[in-house]
């Protein structure tokens, strides 16, 4: 891996973003009603339509107010929110590291079950763990979101009364009761990503096990655990990796659906307000950060995955 | 002469749906330290099972129905699953047909042996890198340290098998069993390997068990000889004695199927006049190019060839594997595109795009695999129906079944109701179809066993005899090419190097160094001489 490909690699979604901002700033365009008849209501006068319009440079060609907008966020002023008059930006960021809060939790809390989970199926093939675990990822992957999270707030909030069912408190402000509240979040975001994640490594690890060089790795002698740390876990999880990879970009859908539900005001919750009121500074930074996320994820993906096989040369 | 592996009365099944399936009857085997017996069988035969029997390492589905196996007194059948790791690796090793598949991809050379060395021999990770560096070092890998740091893309098939025999070699085991160790490798590098393999042995003494379905390979290397026939053992004994009084029918009909390339097959000669195919510096580069260069930068595939096929005449194609003879395969079909000049019957086909459905219909190709290249969800009908409509043949399958020496009743079955060679034979019937002038023949006997190999050739001399088709026919067997080609073009990383007839081949002898060399390289069916002396 050469810095001639990071410098690529990074141009590239430089590129994707520059495209991304092209549409969704079209799509905001396309929306009936613009942000004049927004602001204003819709019993505003046509004369005080056409003033705002002109003060806020609406009547420009459309390239001109793109070119304008991409210059601002270049300069990281997303603009001023329509709905509550304040910079983009701080908003969106605050919005965002909750957000990423929760999802680190929930990505964090898959590592750790799906991993051990997988492997567990894999070496134990046919057997009853087997079972049980193929069983129970198809039920986590067949359930939406909002079923899980609906079942996990009448179980554990209004039955036994254990966990608080929606809010959102600051990690900052009171740790363990922050915590406390993303327990249900996280746990309704990883049951999917476990669901998914633990059966990719199942299967990429039987895989890994009928190889070649693993049975080679056997037949030199090496005892079962080491054939099976070194020698098929390695190659199986470098499939896995991708997958991850993509999951971020459901983790960003899925999160959108769980923010609304359990009431936390992360990203998702921010777009859903700003689609709400036409808020459309809100909408296009909101849009623009969630696919610079995605970008970074996969690139991130891609360097690991050329760290832990050499045959990946990126140049 | 004490046994160091002993295999007595083994009878081994595999459990199928079907029931049980004998995979082995009453094996009986013993090698002796400092020997090396061969075990020679085709495809099917029982060959690995023993091997994966004597390692321990069946199917799930395997059944022993009984006998011994033993190294050195120790009962291998009955060894524990610890007992067994103390065993594999450290007294009884084994090495591999592929080293491509059989080396980890994302471990470097160098820890691919340290880490037997470790747990086998206790060394420490310091010691064991330089006892493997001075392991990599004996079995001829240049700049040892550089390569113990390699990962096997980074290193050709010769020198990872070179590893995977230093890694068999490293815990200075009592056996050693060799699975194909080298039909794997080009020509040129199997006989460095078997070369070093003969050092080793000498030097070591571990008894060795070879398997192989090469006779000309074992004949050379064993002092006693197997061979195995339907998971029996038909006829074992001194490699001189077996191979040059055969007493089983079996090795009788094996011996006459290795091919003797001063027994002549073809019988047909070229027709006078001017070529049927005209190639001028033809030259093929791979790679796709990128968004950003039009042009590809690309790997050469073949580079200025210029050659020709006279109508009626068998051109062979020999070289290693990488040195561009199905590229030309590639480029005359159509597959890859070709920069220079081809023409056919005098008419210019100017490129890919110019090759229209009378140049398609005339020049047809068989591929190696017919495993690959026949369409496993069509029935035999299908499959040869097809081309010889589209091209205006009559479509008389049972009549194209039959010229393939096929009966006509397979037309209603499917590819893998058939047995390789019985593909294969489908897969020729599918070229000739259309009664092309030029068939193109892509290493087309490679993946058959020797038996099978000498009926398909059999069968394409007489097609050839009786449909007076030119063939381009490719193979690395330069034994076989020499048997049946009126001409021999010899390649080499791309380029042409030779083209010479096969009589002048044999009178005169090679004309190029590189020629010499691969003639060289092929191993011989020796059955006058003492193994040691070849």
């Amino acid at each position: 891996m050469s810095g001639r490909y990071l410098l690529r690699r990074t141009g590239l979604i430089l590129y994707t973003l520059l495209v991304v901002s092209v549409l969704v700033f079209g799509i905001t365009q396309v929306l009936p009603a613009d942000a004049a008849t927004m602001l204003l209501g819709e019993n505003a006068t046509p004369e005080q339509l056409a003033a705002i319009r002109e003060r806020l440079g609406l009547n420009d060609p459309i390239w001109t107010q793109y070119l304008r907008w991409l210059g601002g966020v270049v300069t990281g002023d997303f603009g001023t929110s329509m709905r509550t008059g304040l910079p983009v930006l701080p908003q969106i960021a605050e919005a965002l590291s909750r957000s990423l809060l929760l999802a680190a939790l929930s990505i964090g809390l898959m590592l750790v079950l799906a991993l051990p989970l997988g492997i567990l199926a894999a070496v134990r093939r046919g057997r009853p763990v087997d079972l049980l675990v193929s069983l129970a990822s198809y039920v986590g992957i067949s359930l939406p979101e909002f079923v899980t999270a609906t079942l996990a707030i009448l179980v554990f909030a209004d039955w036994l009364g254990w966990l608080p069912p929606t809010g959102y408190v600051p990690l900052t402000e009171d740790p363990a009761r922050s915590l406390l509240h993303l327990i249900l979040p996280v746990a309704t975001i990883s049951l999917i990503l476990v669901a998914h994640v633990s059966r990719m490594v199942r299967s990429e690890l039987v895989d890994a096990l009928h190889t070649d060089y693993v049975r080679a790795a056997r037949l030199k002698g090496l005892p079962e655990r080491v054939v099976l740390r070194r020698h098929a876990l390695r190659n199986a999880l470098l499939p896995t990796i991708t997958i991850v990879a993509l999951d971020v970009g459901y983790v960003l859908g899925g999160i959108i659906v769980v923010e609304e539900i359990f009431a936390i005001p992360g990203i998702g919750r921010t777009l859903i307000v700003a689609v709400q009121n036409r808020d459309l500074p809100m909408i296009q930074a909101g849009a623009l950060v969630m696919a610079a996320t995605y970008c970074i994820a996969n690139f991130l993906a891609d360097l690991a995955y050329a760290a832990l096989d050499r045959r990946i040369q990126y140049g | 002469m004490t046994a160091v592996l002993e295999v007595a009365d083994y009878t081994l099944d595999y459990a199928t749906r079907q029931g049980p399936v004998r995979a082995l009857e009453d094996v009986s085997l013993s090698i002796a330290r400092g020997e090396v017996v061969g075990l020679v069988g085709e495809s099917g035969s029982g060959k690995t099972s023993l091997a994966w029997a004597i390692m321990r390492y069946l199917a799930p589905n395997a059944i022993e129905r009984g006998g011994t196996l033993r190294l050195s007194g120790t009962d291998l059948r009955a060894l524990k699953p610890a007992g067994l790791t103390a065993i594999r690796g450290k007294r009884l090793g084994m090495v591999f047909q592929d080293p491509s598949t059989s080396l980890n991809p994302t471990l470097t050379l160098g820890r691919q042996i340290t880490e037997v060395l470790e747990f086998h021999r206790g060394l420490s990770p310091a010691d064991a890198v330089r006892e493997a560096e001075a392991m990599f070092a004996r079995v001829g890998l240049r700049d040892p340290a550089a390569m113990m740091r390699r990962y096997p893309h980074e290193a050709s098939g010769g020198e990872k098998q070179r590893v995977v025999i230093a890694t068999a070699f490293a815990c200075r085991p009592e056996c050693i069993l060799f699975d194909e160790p080298t039909t794997a490798l080009d020509v040129v590098t199997a006989r460095q390997i078997l070369d070093l393999f003969r050092e080793l042995q000498a030097e070591t003494g571990v008894a060795s068990l070879y398997i192989s379905h090469d006779l000309a390979v074992v004949s050379g290397l064993a002092q006693r000889v197997a061979v195995i026939h339907q998971g029996r053992i038909v006829e074992q004994g001194a490699t001189r004695a077996v191979f040059g009084a055969p007493q089983a029918e079996y090795t009788r009909a094996l011996l006459a199927a290795v091919p003797r390339p001063d027994v002549r097959l073809t019988e047909t000669v070229p027709q006078p006049g001017p070529p049927l195919v005209a190639v001028q510096d033809m030259t093929v580069r791979y790679g796709r190019p990128s968004l950003f260069r039009r042009r590809a930068r690309g790997v050469i595939g073949a580079s200025a060839v210029t050659l020709d096929v006279r109508a009626g005449e068998i051109l062979g194609i020999v070289g290693e594997s990488g040195s561009g003879k199905s590229t030309l395969a590639r480029a005359l079909t159509g597959l890859a595109a070709f920069e220079g000049g081809l023409a056919f019957e005098g008419r210019p086909i100017g490129g890919v795009r110019a090759m229209d459905r009378a140049y398609r219909r005339q020049v047809q190709i068989v591929f190696q695999h017919p495993d690959s290249s026949l369409n496993p969800r069509q029935r035999i009908r299908e499959i040869l129906a097809r081309p010889s409509r589209l091209y205006g043949g009559e479509g008389d399958v049972g009549a194209l079944l039959q010229s393939v020496s096929l009966p006509a009743d397979f037309a209603d079955r499917f590819p893998h109701q058939l047995s390789g060679g019985q593909k294969q034979r489908v897969a020729i019937a599918r070229a000739f179809a259309p009664r092309p002038k030029l068939v193109i023949c892509d290493e087309v006997t490679s993946s058959l066993d020797v038996s099978v190999q000498a009926s398909v050739i059999r069968l394409l001399v007489e097609l050839q005899r009786s449909s007076g088709a030119a063939y381009l026919f490719i193979t690395h067997d330069i034994n076989l090419v020499r048997q049946i080609a009126h001409r021999i073009a010899v390649m080499q990383r791309g380029q042409l190097v030779e083209t010479i007839t096969a009589e002048d081949l044999a009178t005169r002898g090679p004309q190029h160094a590189y020629t010499a060399q691969l003639l060289a390289a092929v191993p011989r069916l020796d059955i006058g001489e003492t193994p040691d002396d070849a």
